[in-house]
């Protein structure tokens, strides 16, 4: 008997042989009822007249107006959107923050909310929240600054080295490359590094070179040598200071022969690079050339 | 050319195929309220789009549409069938096979039930609406030969079913 039989023969398409086989199996006469009773069977009833005049009027006849608004609604839509963005953005650049930078042979000066004042040096940026500085004096370091901070809350400096508070002070941070030097010329700071904290009184400061805190030396003045364009070092290894000379000037600095880890001592004119290259090179007794904006150190014994 | 969106067109469409659409979507389910908005939703469906449906493609549409309408949204209730009406011979019949008869339709109606959806509705569709194989075959999505198996399978279990195996 071919596949699907059953279909077939109901479908009248059983060769005559086939259907002779199958009248005579036992189950022939369940089929053939099975085929009769089903007959004579009947969906409910379906009234087609009476749904297609619902579909007319009900359905149909208000589908145009729902078309007609549909403009609207995406006009909605794209101003939600619009009003969402607005509100989010606005939110979102009021928590911003403050950003000031200086590029080489640059300085600038920040005046901040509480008439606090930074002095930015070359090579440095200073960021603050605007919106949260009365309730937080909070300032993130790069590079050298120096702070006339007003008297009130808690101002604090921090750095990727170490952080700074104080109350109402001047003081300078200077935060560079392995190189970390607080100074106090007012007041009271408290400087922590490495979860230690240090509490600078008026007239000293803080170093750290290569991770080793240092010994470092009174300040002189009440104010960094930079802030009276001058560059000055006392025991201070030759290879920060030329890299302080190359901030100043906006130069590339090379050396040959030169140990720069020997310590220098001394002051360098910010404003006049061949007097800052003699006030280096004199002392460390090493000569120099300037190529552009290139200066090549070498030892005075190499041509 | 014609097009459904033509009134006339689609009222013939509607006679044509909405009775059918009604019955497809009784015999998957089971309930009559379901099948009367399937044809409702699908003619609709089919008037919002008569622009894009020319009409020899306009009964593949609306069946498409009413089959999609109930995907696993609902479960099958029972498939209550009517008979044709027969009470003149009826009468002349014995109290005896009357009452095997009416037995017999109960056992009919129980197996008819069990038997899986797409079997149910292959076989009522061929039985009770004369649709042909091919036709059915279309409207599901499927190969005749799959309605073949569908309508061999249905009467295997109906027979099965009914005399009790």
């Amino acid at each position: 008997m071919q596949e699907n039989y059953l279909a077939k023969w109901l479908n009248g398409e059983l060769s005559e042989t086939e259907l002779a086989e199958f009248k005579a199996s036992a189950e022939y006469a369940s089929y053939q009822k099975l085929k009769e009773v089903t007959s004579t069977l009947k969906a409910p009833d379906f009234d087609m007249d009476q749904a297609l005049a619902h579909l007319k009027e009900e359905r149909i006849g208000t589908a145009p107006k729902v078309i007609t608004l549909n403009p609207f609604k995406n006009f909605l839509k794209v101003a939600a959107v619009i009003a969402i963005l607005l509100a989010g953005s606005y939110f979102y650049v009021n928590t911003l923050n403050e950003t000031v930078s200086t590029e080489y042979a640059q300085r600038t000066e920040v005046t901040l909310p509480d008439a606090s004042e930074i002095f930015l040096n070359a090579e440095s940026q200073v960021s603050y929240s605007k919106k949260n500085w009365d309730k937080q004096r909070d300032v993130k370091l790069k590079g050298e600054a120096f702070f006339k901070v007003s008297k009130g809350k808690k101002f604090t400096v921090s750095t990727d080295q170490g952080t700074v508070a104080v109350l109402g002070t001047q003081f300078n941070v200077e935060n560079r490359q392995n190189f970390f030097e607080v100074t106090c010329f007012e007041g009271l700071v408290s400087v922590t590094y490495q979860g230690m904290e240090t509490k600078l009184p008026a007239g000293t400061s803080f170093m750290v070179i290569n991770g080793e805190i240092v010994e470092s030396p009174m300040p002189q003045g009440n104010a960094p040598a930079w802030m009276s364009n001058e560059s000055s070092f006392e025991r201070i290894p030759l290879k920060y200071v030329l890299a302080e000379l190359e901030r100043q000037f906006n130069v590339k600095v090379t050396t040959q022969n030169v140990n720069t880890e020997i310590n220098f001592t001394g002051t360098f004119n910010n404003t006049d690079l061949d007097m800052a290259l003699k006030s280096i090179s004199t002392p460390s007794q090493i000569k120099y050339r300037v190529e552009g904006d290139n200066v090549l150190f070498y030892a005075g014994n190499t041509p | 050319m014609s097009n459904v969106c033509e009134d006339h067109i689609f009222s013939s469409v509607f006679k044509a195929h909405s009775k059918t659409v009604f019955n497809y979507i009784f015999y998957k389910f089971g309930n009559e309220e379901k099948a009367h908005d399937a044809v409702q939703e699908a003619f609709v469906k089919l008037w919002e789009n008569c622009a894009k449906v020319s009409p020899d493609k306009a009964k593949s549409f609306v069946y498409t549409v009413a089959n999609n309408l109930y995907l696993n949204v609902i479960k099958a209730e029972k498939v209550r069938m009517k008979y044709a009406d027969t009470t003149n011979d009826r009468s002349h019949e014995s109290p005896e096979f009357l009452m095997e008869e009416k037995e017999y339709k109960q056992k009919l109606e129980d197996a008819l039930n069990a038997l899986p959806e797409n079997q149910r509705t292959t076989f009522l569709l061929n039985r009770v609406d004369g649709k042909k194989y091919a036709e059915i075959a279309e409207m599901e999505g499927v190969s005749v030969k799959a309605i073949e198996k569908r309508m061999h399978l249905a009467l295997k279990s109906l027979r099965e079913h009914i005399d009790g195996i």
